[in-house]
């Protein structure tokens, strides 16, 4: 597949993809596993998978995955600036008429209900992590511990991630040496 | 040199972020705490025009971020900056693909990473519901929100209509 295509492929995904990054799995699967027939259902959940345990944004990860196994490192680059590329515009295109549009009362309620829908999502979005996990000892511990550090200490989030996911390593190594 | 910082700030939040595009929410806070580039109610507007526009929120919220901090060039740089980090451990990890996937480290290191992931979600949650919004109808609107999604968890795209259409009445007939 040649890289021009390849780009506008993703930037039709990036156009299409409303309501969070977890949506791109199907759109994924639509392009490439039922289209095209160029990457199975089983590599694909398996990039998935690996998007969301490394750090940054899973959509951004899937694509450059997705981009690499087809072009190498230029197909990655290729996936990750197509995929960003309607979004980028739209947002840029949107916060220049916002300011207009926020004398506005309806535009004010709109902003104002949404903002706390942002709220509910956050909590949904912990919740998400919180049902998915075991909650051991272990879980409960490490998320009390880092809760404390953050709204009590006023830690910044990559000190917390740092200080606990190192103790969280050195408390899983000694519950398997004493095993 | 304001795109020096911001490169630092956003490659740290695209290397430090696990876990979706909300979990870049606490570290955006974090930056308008220390810099004050943009104040705690921008970044709510911030997030809800990255959570209604297409693409991953959390690319959305850095180019928007980028753009209140040093215009169009700044959210050019904060975007590529937030994405580099994950652009290079692609490439490393679709070569070794697999072979450290089974790794007691690595497995014991994800599974750390969940409960502090939702720890860091919790607090920003705490932290905006600190903010002016607090009242007595956004506590209504958050807890209808949120047994609305017990029965069912639905679209992003269904919670943010919902409330921004019950914010928009609440505006028009009960200005706060």
């Amino acid at each position: 597949m040649p890289l021009l295509k390849l780009f506008l492929i993703f930037v039709k995904i990036g156009a299409i993809l409303l309501g969070g990054g977890y949506v791109i799995l199907p759109i994924l699967q639509n392009e490439f596993t039922e289209k095209r027939k160029i990457i199975s259902q089983n590599d694909l959940v398996e990039y998935f998978a690996l998007a969301q345990s490394l750090p940054g944004i899973v959509a951004a990860n899937i694509s450059m995955f997705i981009g690499y196994r087809l072009h190498g490192k230029s197909g990655a680059l290729t996936a990750m600036l197509g995929v960003i590329f309607v979004p980028f515009i739209c947002i840029i295109l949107l916060a220049s008429v916002l300011n207009i549009f926020l004398d506005n009362r309806i535009v004010q309620g709109i902003m104002w209900g949404v903002g706390i829908a942002v709220i509910a999502l956050i909590m949904l979005s912990a919740g998400e992590i919180w049902k998915n996990s075991k909650r051991n000892l272990f879980f409960s511990s490490i998320f009390l511990l880092s809760l404390i550090a953050l709204l009590i200490f006023k830690l910044s989030p990559v000190l917390v991630i740092i200080i606990f996911s190192t103790l969280g390593v050195i408390i899983k190594l000694l519950g398997r040496c004493r095993k | 040199m304001i795109y020096l910082l911001l490169i630092y700030e956003f490659f740290k939040i695209g290397l430090f972020s696990f876990g979706g595009g909300y979990a870049t929410i606490p570290f955006l806070y974090n930056i308008s705490e220390t810099y004050g580039w943009y104040s705690v109610k921008e970044l709510t507007h911030m997030i809800a025009i990255a959570s209604i526009t297409p693409g991953p929120v959390g690319i959305n919220v850095a180019t928007y971020a980028g753009l209140k901090t040093a215009g169009v060039l700044g959210s050019i740089v904060a975007t590529i900056a937030e994405i580099l980090p994950s652009f290079i451990l692609v490439i490393i990890v679709s070569k070794l693909l697999k072979k450290y996937s089974e790794n007691f480290c690595v497995k014991s290191l994800l599974e750390t990473l969940k409960p502090i992931s939702c720890a860091l979600l919790i607090s920003v949650g705490i932290e905006l519901l600190k903010t002016e919004l607090f009242n007595i109808k956004a506590l209504i609107l958050l807890s209808v929100l949120l047994l609305l999604s017990i029965k069912s968890k639905k679209d992003t795209i269904f919670y943010m209509v919902i409330a921004g259409v019950c914010g928009a009445l609440i505006y028009l007939f009960n200005p706060l």
